[in-house]
């Protein structure tokens, strides 16, 4: 073999479809594309059974396959002369490739019609360059993984572990975060998403680089990509996000009269992102959140991301789970604040604030604002509680200790992620009613703070 | 209906794939640059680069037959069309126009994913083999549950 496997990895990455041709015993060939090959090691590589199709078919009767790729970045083309060896329905490459496909399925409201069904694996007996397939050749830029490149990574791991050290509450950390991941890899438009066990779905907690926060965008476990690395606990990343969904979308239209379908969701972030990344944050076994990045670079993301990030992304989730815990400690050994508060000074200057009115609807568990949504769960639970009370008796400061007592918000027993909901809720009330606000007031405290008349009615 | 799934192929801009196999079972696959059919696809002729169609045409010499899939890049709807060699020549000044404007609508189509049209036309089309085959079978492919379906 004059080239290696490894030289055309970009050429695995998907951006390009590849053809593969196969034929029957009859010696009728047959050709299609595929949307990837995938990259096994220097000597095979793996094809994507979703449909039981004529290529399978072929394949049975003959294992002689033909394959061509084409580089993303200098448009040459490759040939590969394959041979079939076996389908592994289970396993670490079915699952790799598995997950793309659901990610994008459950993307495009196909899960359990898109789906793999085998991961067929070919020997590669030969790869040749094709001679003559363009008529003047694009620089390469060779691998965009400099020894500079690594320098700066390398002390961007050694910075995000300083910061997350450094971090005196969740929200900082959060922040500091994504402030690294654009300082040392570039990654422009990230978000974190945080899970909550009591309501089974992760809370987008903080996010950078977007024109609206998103803060408080929930997905559930298993929608979407985002909820597909959840499920997962892997770690995703799509080089072809916008060929992938096409394809997928191409299924849907038309498997569309066959079945009822769900509704698509929208891709949390850049509409017309060509690339993400998606990193689970596990401690242990446990799902503690998930790290997004997006790009509208289709080849943002190379393998040495996906590696690198992976520490970090242990990293954080330990900072993460840290400060959760710590969060437990520092409500524990305070004091509930009830009789040190100041009545409200609500009445004061009553008649040139703005008026606001916040609808509880207990059906839905959540609170509007003018008839806008605000938030829902345990957040709007505990706005509710401290807003009525404040309402009843003029307090304004709480501790995070009451309300952990207070069975009636439904706090989970321990790693309750008191701090992140209160963090989500002072969020969307800047988003969304800033004349209201949740401020700290100490370790442990905080205080709910009101510039405007606010009408509370319940239905 | 059928019919319109079988014509689109011809339509501009398809993206245009073939395989043959050699007396052996071994296949063999290369791109295409244009399709064209006079006679409402009973024949279809592919035209197909020299410099890298070789072995694609070697295999024709012996076994004649030829697989061809037209793909609309933007949308993935997809036909095959198999059928039987009848002829295997060089494409005519005449048809260099021809082939010319089919490689301009597939790079209009590249150009929607943002590959310059630089960079795409710099796919070689000419000279070309014109290989003309006789229709025998044509089937849907768009990715989905009719992928495969015989529709003439």
């Amino acid at each position: 073999m004059s080239l290696r496997l490894s030289d055309l990895r970009r050429a695995f990455q998907g951006l390009v479809p590849s053809i593969v041709a196969t034929s029957d015993v009859q010696g009728t060939p047959n050709v299609t594309y595929v949307s990837q090959v995938y990259f096994v090691d220097e000597t095979h590589v793996a094809l994507s059974c979703q449909f039981f199709n004529k290529t399978r078919r072929n394949l049975d009767e003959n294992p002689a396959a033909a394959a061509e790729v084409i580089d993303p970045v200098t448009l040459q083309a490759y040939r590969l002369r394959l041979k079939f060896l076996r389908s592994e329905k289970s396993g670490p490459l079915f699952e790799t490739m598995s997950l793309r496909i659901d990610a994008i399925a459950s993307h495009t409201g196909m899960t359990g019609v898109f789906r793999l069904i085998a991961a067929d694996v070919f020997e590669v007996l030969s790869v040749q360059m094709v001679d003559g397939f363009l008529t003047e050749t694009v620089d390469d830029p060779g691998e965009n993984m400099s020894v500079d490149g690594a320098r700066t990574e390398m002390r961007g791991l050694q910075v995000v572990s300083e910061r997350i050290n450094r971090a005196s509450d969740l929200e900082s950390l959060l922040a500091s975060v994504l402030e690294s991941l654009e300082e040392f890899f570039k990654f422009s438009h990230t978000s974190i998403l945080l899970w909550d066990d009591a309501n089974r779905r992760l809370t987008t907690m903080a996010s950078r680089g977007y024109g609206k926060s998103g803060i408080g965008a929930e997905v559930a476990l298993g929608e979407g990509l985002i909820g597909t690395v959840a499920r997962e606990h892997r770690l995703l990343r799509l080089s072809s996000l916008d060929a992938d969904l096409r394809y997928g979308r191409a299924i849907r239209r038309e498997a569309a009269s066959a079945r009822k379908l769900e509704e698509e969701i929208p891709l949390p972030g850049l509409p017309d992102a060509q690339s993400v990344l998606m990193i689970p944050l596990i401690v242990g076994d446990r799902l503690v959140g998930v790290i997004a990045a997006e790009d509208r670079d289709p080849m943002r993301f190379n393998e040495w991301h996906e590696a690198y990030l992976e520490i970090i992304g242990n990293q954080i989730a330990l900072g993460i789970d840290r400060m959760i815990d710590r969060g437990d400690e520092s409500a524990d050994a305070g004091q509930p604040e009830a009789s040190t508060s100041r009545p409200a000074p609500e009445s004061v200057n009553a008649r040139c604030r703005a008026k606001r009115r916040l609808t509880y609807y207990r059906n839905d568990d959540a609170i509007f604002v003018d008839d806008e949504y605000l938030i829902r769960n345990i957040p709007a639970r505990i706005l509710w509680k401290v807003r009525g009370e404040s309402q009843r008796t003029g307090r304004t400061e709480f501790s995070n200790r009451e309300m952990r007592v207070d069975s009636s918000l439904g706090l989970p027993p321990v790693k309750d992620n008191l701090e992140s909901r209160l963090i989500l809720l002072r969020h969307r009330l800047q988003e969304k009613c800033p004349d209201l606000k949740i401020v700290s007031t100490g370790r442990g405290k905080f205080a709910l703070r009101s510039d405007a008349s606010l009408e509370l009615m319940e239905r | 209906m059928s019919a319109a799934v079988a014509h689109r192929c011809l339509e501009p801009g398809q993206s245009i794939i073939v395989a043959t196999v050699d007396a052996n079972g071994q296949p063999a696959t290369c791109r295409g640059i244009a399709l064209d059919s006079r006679d409402d696809l009973q024949t279809l002729t592919v035209f197909l680069p020299v410099a890298t169609s070789h072995e694609t045409i070697s295999n024709l010499a012996v076994t004649k037959r030829l697989a061809v899939a037209a793909t609309h890049p933007i949308t993935n709807a997809a036909t095959q069309l198999k059928g039987t060699t009848i002829e295997a020549r060089l494409a005519t000044e005449e048809e260099r126009v021809f082939v010319r404007g089919r490689l301009d609508a597939f790079a209009q189509m590249l150009l929607a994913f943002g590959v310059p049209p630089r960079l795409a036309h710099s796919l070689r089309h000419w000279p070309s083999f014109a290989v003309t085959m006789r229709v025998e079978q044509i089937f849907e492919q768009t990715p989905g549950p009719n992928a495969g379906k015989r529709i003439q």
